[in-house]
């Protein structure tokens, strides 16, 4: 008696037909997760679900730029060596450089619309910081105050987010 | 501080003279159901071939082909890797080698300069600069997802999701520090989408006022959705050689000079800088730019990646004073505020002044240097991976006397489908010699200036 044969059995789902003319067209689904690493910049991350904001700055001595960077980076683009940490002191306090109303976003936005995109000037950082304000209206040179999603903290950028500050007791943290 | 050294300010050099002779474009549309990505980049590679008025066959031209540079700018679009493999055989150039370019926006630039470093090189007398993209493959919120992956996807990424928001920033901060009016960025729209709508290959082409830009949607404020760039599918292709085969295929080559600039993806992370200076430039002009307080160079307002693009193939082409020198430019209009923002760059108009180019009048049909007589991308295209490649093609065809030819032939507006438009008009600019365009990527991580100058 022969063996009994070993088919190929399809497992998948059919292919959705979109439309037939004037080509076929077919819809191809694709839900992947990917693992992505904070690597050096950790710190920086779980800062943020601790309420804190950590920059960096080059400790060379003979580098030419020694004020803080936010976003941080872990090595020095000037020098080329590792930079340390430093913690901003509280409350973290800054002007409003540029923003932008968001009205329409992309796929996979995660704040309701429309909402305020600001970039923050900080003292004593050499690069501006993007985030985005929780409420109010924004305008070049506003103060704004940075604040924390140490609460259910997203583990992302969203963990931080500026609020205006309007008279001096909003600067007591 | 970035600080440049001698060899950093090294202006380019060919090591033999590079030529462009033809070019070929696709009909650009949000959606292209009935070709796939080979086949449209076929019909481009077919125009290039058989309608720029070429003295050798095709096929006898392909056996010249000996090096293909292949811009695409995310595989997250064709979701298919190694398209070139794919082009390459599909066009029948096995097995000639082709390298997959990738630079953002700025990737068909980039695609031409790989091209011309080859023929320069020696490596090939005759190289194929070929672009495309698919973004159909999704839908527009995912396509700007996809797009915003071009931000800086741990600081900048969540905040938007599509890359109007990362210009809008920029055009709030231009307008306070450089006065600009939503009325002057409604008119680049206006004229780009004007032009295009003189144009077969035109994606949004249309005869809208200014008021109609301010009414149309928001996308992220203050850009309105006339103002930003669709997008598209479609493909490009330039041809180019070196000098004897130049003037053995074409009786009008074009010399080419190309170079480019990178800069910080993140706009954030752009420290305070010297200017660079265009040779026309002096440090005195300069001297009151910085007046309001926080302000920095190229900070938000604008490109340092534009402008050492500039410096660089000015450089190469000996261009001392770009607005008495070019007679036409194509420049990377994704949005209104990106377009005027590269007028300071690339010198058209000093920095600050940057609206006056549009309020002169000399961007227009008719003025000093008009800029994106193709429709540019506000109203043309930006199929990504063949945007700085077909603004090329654009160039070439000027320079060449050939706009009407590959604009105002009703047969090629009907192969589309489409009708020419009974008030249809040249825009051919009488006796062009050199011209210049600007490929730019992100918000301005890589730009290329490229330069064609008229060689018969």
């Amino acid at each position: 008696m022969a063996a009994r044969k070993k088919i190929a059995k399809y497992t998948g789902k059919p292919a959705k037909v979109l439309q037939s003319e004037p080509a076929l067209v077919i819809e191809w689904p694709r839900s992947l997760v990917h693992r992505h690493t904070y690597g050096k910049l950790s710190p920086f991350f779980k800062g943020l679900t601790e309420g804190k904001l950590l920059a960096t700055r080059c400790v060379n001595p003979k580098c030419g730029e020694h004020r803080l960077w936010l976003p941080p980076r872990a090595d020095c683009p000037d020098c080329n060596q590792p930079m340390a940490w430093q913690e901003l002191p509280q409350p973290v306090i800054g002007t409003v450089h540029t923003y932008a109303r968001v009205e329409y976003a992309g796929a996979g936005i995660e704040l309701t619309t429309p909402y305020f995109q600001i970039d923050v000037e900080l003292p004593g950082v050499c690069t501006i910081f993007k985030g985005y304000l929780q409420y109010g209206t924004p305008e070049i040179g506003m103060k704004v105050k940075a604040c924390f999603r140490t609460k259910d903290p997203t583990n992302t950028i969203l963990d931080v987010y500026w609020i205006p500050v309007l008279d001096d007791t909003d600067v007591r943290s | 501080m970035i600080t440049l050294k001698e060899g950093n300010w090294r202006i380019p050099k060919w090591n033999r003279k590079v030529f462009a002779v033809a070019g070929g474009l696709t009909n650009y549309r949000k959606f292209c159901a009935e070709m796939k990505l080979e086949e449209q980049v076929m019909v481009a590679f077919r125009q290039m071939l058989e309608n720029n008025d070429l003295k050798l066959s095709p096929v006898e031209i392909k056996g010249l082909i000996n090096f293909l540079a292949c811009g695409e700018f995310a595989d997250h679009f064709q979701d298919q890797l190694l398209c070139e493999a794919k082009v390459t055989d599909y066009l029948g150039l096995d097995p000639m080698y082709d390298i997959g370019i990738k630079t953002g926006g700025a990737t068909g630039g980039s695609t031409v300069l790989t091209a011309a470093m080859a023929i320069a090189s020696g490596y090939a007398d005759v190289a194929l600069a070929v672009g495309w993209e698919r973004m159909s493959e999704v839908d527009t919120r995912t396509g700007n997802y996809y797009i915003a992956n071009a931000a800086c996807k741990d600081f900048e990424t969540r905040l938007s999701r599509i890359y109007a928001a990362y210009y809008a920033p920029m055009a709030i901060r231009f307008a306070w520090a450089y006065n600009l009016s939503e009325e002057t960025r409604a008119k680049v729209a206006v004229k780009n989408h004007l032009y295009a709508y003189y144009s077969p290959y035109s994606q949004q082409p249309g005869k809208y006022t200014i008021q109609d830009v301010l009414n149309s949607p928001m996308s992220t404020y203050p850009l309105r959705f006339l103002e930003c760039c669709a997008m598209t599918d479609g493909a490009a292709c330039l041809l180019l050689c070196d000098e004897e085969t130049a003037y053995k295929l074409t009786d009008k080559p074009c010399e080419l000079f190309i170079a480019g600039g990178s800069h910080t993806l993140r706009v954030a992370d752009r420290r305070d800088m010297e200017i660079p200076l265009l040779p026309h430039e002096t440090p005195e002009m300069y001297k009151g730019l910085r007046k309001k307080e926080g302000q920095r160079w190229p900070g938000f307002e604008s490109f340092a990646a534009a402008r050492f693009a500039a410096y660089f193939a000015y450089g190469m082409a000996g261009i001392s004073n770009p607005l008495e020198e070019l007679d036409l430019v194509e420049l990377h209009d994704a949005f209104t505020i990106s377009d005027i923002q590269t007028y300071g760059d690339i010198g058209l108009r000093p920095y600050g002044e940057e609206p006056d180019y549009i309020e002169s009048g000399d961007a227009y049909f008719g003025g000093k240097c008009p800029a994106n007589l193709s429709g540019g991308l506000i109203g043309t295209m930006h199929a990504v991976g063949a945007t700085g490649i077909f603004s090329g093609v654009e160039c070439l065809w000027q320079i060449q006397g050939k706009y009407d030819k590959f604009h105002g032939d009703h047969k090629i507006w009907e192969s589309f489908g489409k009708k020419k438009p009974a008030d249809w008009k040249s825009l051919q600019v009488p006796d062009a010699k050199q011209a210049a365009w600007v490929s730019h990527a992100g918000v301005g991580s890589h730009v290329t200036v490229g330069i064609l100058r008229k060689a018969f």
